[in-house]
């Protein structure tokens, strides 16, 4: 069952180009968001989004798990109220490289609901028309796992 | 395309606290399943359960203040229903989640293209 967010995508350039777009401070402020990444395991650091959308502090808070370049890249993601993990793998193929992008570890409730309705395969027709079975399936489940929520331990 | 702006301003408007732990439990879960039969007074809804109608109660004030149910008083009776609206919010707030990594990953690779384009402009 699918309990996360995975995406496969192929760009069609070397690993060690897309490691760099991955890992450079500047690179990676243009197509993701302002911060200041280091690749070096332990390395704390944040993503920022500028100006701060109300009602969040704008800031996701992370830290480097794993760094192993040009094939793999660990960081802790923790903001709007999940504590998660965002793993980028990237293998060569041919002249291009398959770049995989895993954002995983939900937990406590926020967690639990974001995995049902991920591995449910949801959408909005399915919500609207099929809430019944919906919550039949969701009925015969146990409790939630008493995980705390989002607990961000390197803050 | 989804803007960074705009996809963490609907993440960080996350649905209440409320739905999620009104959710989190197995009987109160079972409770909003036998409510998409439709409107049921509170002595239907806790004939199933083995617990009293007080405890049954008190699962159902939960769910009221998630605003997963609704409640209509008919004499001293309180039927209760489903208002499913809530789980639609945190439907929406999954997907955003998705779309924006979606979003991201397009990014990216608009990015790698100016930057090749870039080289490749800089080549006599």
């Amino acid at each position: 069952m699918k309990r996360d967010l995975k995406f496969e995508i192929t760009y069609p350039y070397s690993p060690e180009k897309v490691w760099r777009a991955l890992t450079d401070p500047q690179a990676i402020a243009q197509w993701l968001m302002k911060n200041n990444f280091e690749p070096r395991v332990g390395h704390k650091f944040q993503f920022r989004v500028e100006p701060r959308p109300r009602g969040w502090s704008g800031i996701v808070d992370c830290e480097v798990l794993e760094a192993d370049p040009p094939r793999r890249l660990v960081y802790s993601w923790c903001g709007s109220g999940l504590d998660t993990i965002v793993s980028w793998t990237l293998e060569r193929v041919a002249d291009d490289t398959r770049v995989r992008l895993e954002h995983t570890g939900f937990r406590g409730l926020r967690g639990w609901m974001v995995s049902r309705m991920l591995g449910k395969g949801w959408n909005s027709k399915i919500l609207t028309q099929n809430i019944p079975t919906l919550l039949a399936r969701w009925s015969g489940e146990g409790p939630v796992p008493n995980v705390p929520e989002a607990q961000c331990t390197h803050r | 395309m989804l803007t960074y702006h705009q996809a963490m301003k609907s993440l960080a408007r996350l649905p209440s606290g409320d739905v999620f732990n009104a959710v989190g439990d197995p009987t109160r879960r079972r409770v909003l399943d036998l409510l998409t039969r439709g409107e049921l007074s509170v002595r239907r809804i806790a004939a199933p359960f083995a617990m009293s109608r007080p405890a049954i109660s008190q699962h159902l004030r939960i769910l009221l203040r998630a605003r997963l149910v609704q409640v209509r008083r008919d004499g001293r009776e309180r039927y209760y229903r489903l208002h499913a609206r809530p789980l639609r919010e945190i439907y929406d707030w999954v997907a955003h989640y998705e779309r924006f990594w979606q979003g991201k990953l397009k990014a990216l690779g608009a990015f790698l293209d100016q930057e090749d384009r870039k080289r490749e402009g800089g080549r006599p």
